[in-house]
């Protein structure tokens, strides 16, 4: 039948179909691309949404993707207690979810934690039974949680997506019922500027992460697909919705403190919030919210000094666990010794005039930027870049700091305006292109003013530290809740350091602390001697420098701890030493996971410099599971043993909605109802943003509005066409194998 | 059935490898006889036509010395010129005059160079009338094609302004809504140079 079809064609007439079966094939496989598409990104619907009007009074509801149908979002209450022993802290945060829906719920939690910290326990309370979570290979923890979702199981599953933010899901919340998670975790407390920083992170900031591109390739199958190439590929297990600030804020928090300092106390104050203490003694303290709970929209910060003159410079702390001790120095060097006078400076200030900057920030960040430009001396050079997803860079190149130019800088900072989105890799590259690399006479340091709200931190640690130079970065947070993951991690792969401002009212002191730095000489070369003929493991490695202010923190695996631990840097030429008897050591506990979790530090590290991926990850790994902690390829999972999901009753996820950060603009960020396809994080071309369904959480705003110019298109069809063909071509030399298969 | 519509297939993957391969070459060599055309209109030749057919006006050249690229700018950016080098937009400053000239070009063909330009590269650009006019990059960005922000009208703050456009992102392979920007302001002459700092 076909045969006679095909052979009572005539030529001509044979040529015309072959174009229009061309099209038609050329058009299914495009259709059959897109529609996969579509069929990803769609999202299900099942029970449980309701109309507006439906619901009761206190309740918030999410949209979903059908228009007018909502769904009652899971709450969530936050409790935090924080053990401090010397400078250890050991915090437990408790997380109550509550669901109010008449179905069976998931909820999805993203929160962050410090991103120094190591997080080794997760209790499920169900009732009055606890259920502890078991630390498991990443794919292998959510293999479980899938399973014991599917199977009606009560489940927790902590991953991170970050080493700053973490998410937590848990599976099969019964209607109106609660859910008790513990999560618990260990950190050393940054000491700086003769004070301990207590930093307890509340609020995930919305992220802007640099568009996805599309392309179209083939697959193995011989198919077509789209390739997504996603310089942030797991750009929507950190982003939650965020709350329009009419709204309210949700997701209370409590929080205490219970400090025993080891030394006597001098100020204990938090710039964030109101706080209460109440003195046990010199040495100790209990703190707590002066407003009993506040909700989860900025971080709280607490600092504590010692009285003055108290401090010891050296604190040793051991910890024997498995045949090892586990050691942690502090040793803080001694001041003023060599004060030498410094080269004068190249500065190069960056400001971030993003739209996550807006309200509160830019103007934090404008204050600080000024007091900068204050403080150079005329014999100091400077250049002023800002960046949104544009960039400017004020003069060609670094001017001396003469009053005409400094009150040309003034100007063009106080007319800047927060807008757009956080393309900071054109801005990291331009401040380090260094005209005059071999020039010794003047130190280059570039000063970068952000809030560091970028999904893409590892590709910028990366950019930094291969293009560094002679520069040195020192990173300075911006506002109620900085990305401290970004702000540590740059100024590490910069040799520099950072600072928080956290507020308006702390500009002036924070900044003084900063200049300090950068006006003082730098210990650098330092190193650690450990006794010889022991196997001794320490990080981080290599020690970092030390700013005005610093101390040399380092942790160390070693067999017995016994013997004397040398430290040893340049100070301006001058050399230090020190030396530590390791007898001397005081028990503590929690030791053996800070060496671990800065060995993880130091082993992403490399991996972000270049390192070989597959043997760092197994490293990872293998210390990340005997240390009991989350990491990037481990997750602590908790499951339920009985099920309490009847079969056959639907599941519902939530992402759980959170606050915006307190200071935010939420019009900036966000802007005023976009469109869709400009609220994409994806940029998709514009025959499949159509077919897309809407989102519930709105990603930021990441191209500037207002119209001007129609820019031609800047690309041919040649790559499209040459992957169709080849497409085709495989595809004929299939048929014709299969069809001598069929023979044969 | 099976074997018409495998040589169906395979003449239609044997067309389309062609032309795709057909549309960057076309380009390239385009650009070398446009220069050739170039290169003799500057020494004094007139009425040269890069080929026979040609009708398409050159405007200027574009040199950018650090990446070694140079490519011949056409008048306009129909989809017939670009196919042959960048195109000066017509509806903007003149290329090294007042305001803000737009030059746009393939990221595929022509600007695949573009990506490579960085903070303080030197871009000059030579008029038919021979005149030479150096540019420096200042910045990059990514817009969208209807929402660039660029003002023929405006000058920059040396007095001429380039901006040179391409499809973003480099490696895309459909058609996008997003441009990628590079301006580059006229160099300011030594003597401004020295009284500005």
């Amino acid at each position: 039948m076909n045969r006679l079809k095909a052979t009572a064609l005539n030529p001509s007439h044979a040529f015309s179909c072959f174009y229009v079966f061309a099209a038609m094939f050329a058009a299914a496989l495009l259709l059959a691309a897109f529609s996969n598409i579509a069929r990803a990104e769609t999202i299900g619907c099942g029970d449980g949404l309701m109309g507006i009007d439906e619901a009761g009074t206190g309740t918030l509801m999410l949209r979903t993707s059908l228009p007018g149908r909502f769904l009652p979002a899971p709450r969530i209450a936050t409790d935090v207690k924080v053990d401090i022993s010397g400078n250890v802290a050991r915090t437990r945060v408790t997380q109550r979810f509550t669901n109010p829906a008449e179905g069976w719920a998931e909820g999805i939690y993203v929160f962050p934690l410090p991103d120094t910290a190591a997080v080794d326990t997760l209790k499920m309370q169900i009732g009055d039974r606890f259920i502890e979570g078991d630390i498991k290979e990443r794919k292998e923890a959510r293999q479980i949680y899938e399973t014991a979702k599917a199977e009606g199981k009560k489940v927790s599953l902590i991953e991170q997506q970050r080493p700053n933010v973490f998410t937590n899901s848990i599976a099969n919340i019964g209607p109106h019922e609660t859910v008790v998670v513990q999560i618990e975790y260990q950190e050393a407390l940054r000491f700086d500027q003769g004070r301990f920083k207590l930093r307890v992170p509340l609020v995930v900031a919305p992220r802007y992460s640099p568009p996805a591109t599309a392309s179209l390739v083939s697959c193995e199958s011989g198919g077509i697909g789209l390739n997504l190439s996603d310089r942030v590929p797991d750009r929507e297990a950190f982003s939650a919705p965020v709350l329009r600030p009419e709204t309210g804020k949700i997701n209370p928090v409590t929080l205490a403190i219970h400090l025993e300092a080891g030394f006597p106390l001098g100020a204990i104050e938090s710039s964030s919030h109101k706080i209460a203490v109440r003195r046990d003694g010199t040495e100790n303290a209990a703190i707590t919210l002066e407003n009993g709970d506040v909700p989860a929209d900025q971080d709280f910060a607490l600092t504590y000094a010692p009285a003055s003159g108290t401090m010891p410079s050296v604190s040793l702390l051991k910890e024997r666990l498995g045949g090892a001790d586990y050691l942690m120095a502090l040793v803080v060097p001694p001041v003023g010794a060599a004060h030498a006078e410094q080269k004068p400076r190249e500065a190069i200030f960056v400001l971030d005039n993003s739209g996550s900057m807006g309200g509160e920030s830019i103007r934090e960040a404008k204050a600080a930027l000024l007091l900068a430009l204050e403080r150079l001396k005329t014999s100091d050079r400077f250049n002023v870049i800002r960046f949104d997803d544009t960039l400017t860079v004020l003069f060609p190149q670094a001017v001396g700091a003469t009053a005409e130019n400094i009150a040309y800088a003034k100007g063009f900072i106080a007319s800047l305006e927060a807008n757009g989105g956080t393309e900071m890799l054109p801005a990291l590259r331009a401040a380090l292109t260094d005209t005059t690399p071999q020039d010794t006479t003047h130190v280059r340091q570039v000063v970068f003013l952000t809030d560091g709200e970028v999904g893409n931190e590892e590709e910028l640690f990366a950019a930094i530290s291969s293009s560094l130079g002679r520069s040195r970065l020192f990173t300075v947070g911006i506002g109620s809740a900085p990305n401290a993951f970004f702000m540590s991690g740059a100024a590490r792969a910069g040799r520099g350091t950072y600072t928080n401002i956290g507020d308006v009212n702390e500009v002036s002191a924070r900044m003084a602390e900063l200049f300090a730095k950068l006006e003082h000489p730098v210990m650098t070369d330092l190193a650690a001697v450990w006794p010889t003929g022991l196997d001794s493991e320490a990080w981080p490695n290599p020690l970092p420098d030390l700013y005005d202010g610093e101390p040399v923190v380092l942790t160390a695996k070693i067999p017995h701890a016994a013997g004397t631990l040398t430290l040893s840097g340049n100070l301006e030429a001058a050399p230090w030493t020190q030396s530590l008897d390791l007898a001397d050591a005081r028990p503590a506990t929690g030791i053996a996971r800070l060496w671990a979790r800065n060995k993880i530090a130091s082993l992403e590290d490399l991996r972000v410099r270049g390192g070989n991926a597959d043997v760092i990850d197994k490293a990872v790994l293998e210390v990340a599971l005997n240390a009991h902690l989350v990491s990037r390829v481990t997750s602590l999972v908790a499951v339920d043993v009985t099920a309490t999901r009847p079969q056959g009753e639907m599941l519902t996820t939530q992402k759980l909605p959170l606050n915006l950060p307190a200071g935010w603009d939420f019009g900036k960020v966000f802007g005023e109802e976009v469109p869709l396809e400009r609220r994409a994080g994806v940029t998709l071309p514009p025959a499949l943003v159509g077919k897309m369904a809407l989102g519930n959480a709105p990603s930021p705003v990441m191209v500037p509005e207002g119209t001007d110019l129609m820019l031609p298109q800047g690309g041919t069809a040649s790559t499209l066409m040459l992957i169709l063909g080849i497409i085709s071509l495989i595809g004929a030399a299939l048929l014709l194998r299969n069809r001598k298969e069929a023979r044969a | 059935m099976r074997r018409p519509l495998a040589l169906a297939l395979a003449l239609l993957g044997c067309l389309l490898v062609a032309k795709g391969l057909y549309i960057p070459a076309k380009a390239a060599l385009a650009q070398v006889l446009l220069e050739r055309a170039w290169v003799q209109a500057q020494a004094g030749a007139t009425d040269v036509k890069p080929w026979p057919w040609a009708d398409i006006t050159p405007v200027a050249a574009l040199l950018v010395p650090r990446l070694h690229e140079r490519a011949i700018v056409l008048e306009g950016v129909s989809g017939q010129a670009m196919a042959f080098g960048p195109g000066h937009m017509t509806n903007t400053a003149a290329i090294g005059a007042p305001g803000t000239a737009v030059i746009a070009a393939h990221r595929d063909t022509t600007f695949r160079f573009l990506k490579n330009l960085a903070i303080g590269d030197l871009v000059t650009t030579i008029t038919a009338d021979g005149q030479e006019t150096p540019f420096r990059v200042v910045s990059m960005s990514v817009a969208r094609a209807d929402a660039s922000g660029l003002d023929p009208q405006a000058p920059g703050p040396t007095g001429a302004r380039l901006a040179l456009v391409t499809c973003y992102p480099f490696e895309g392979v459909l058609h996008s809504p997003l441009r990628y920007v590079v301006i580059a302001e006229r160099e300011r002459p030594a003597r401004n140079l020295a009284a500005a700092l």
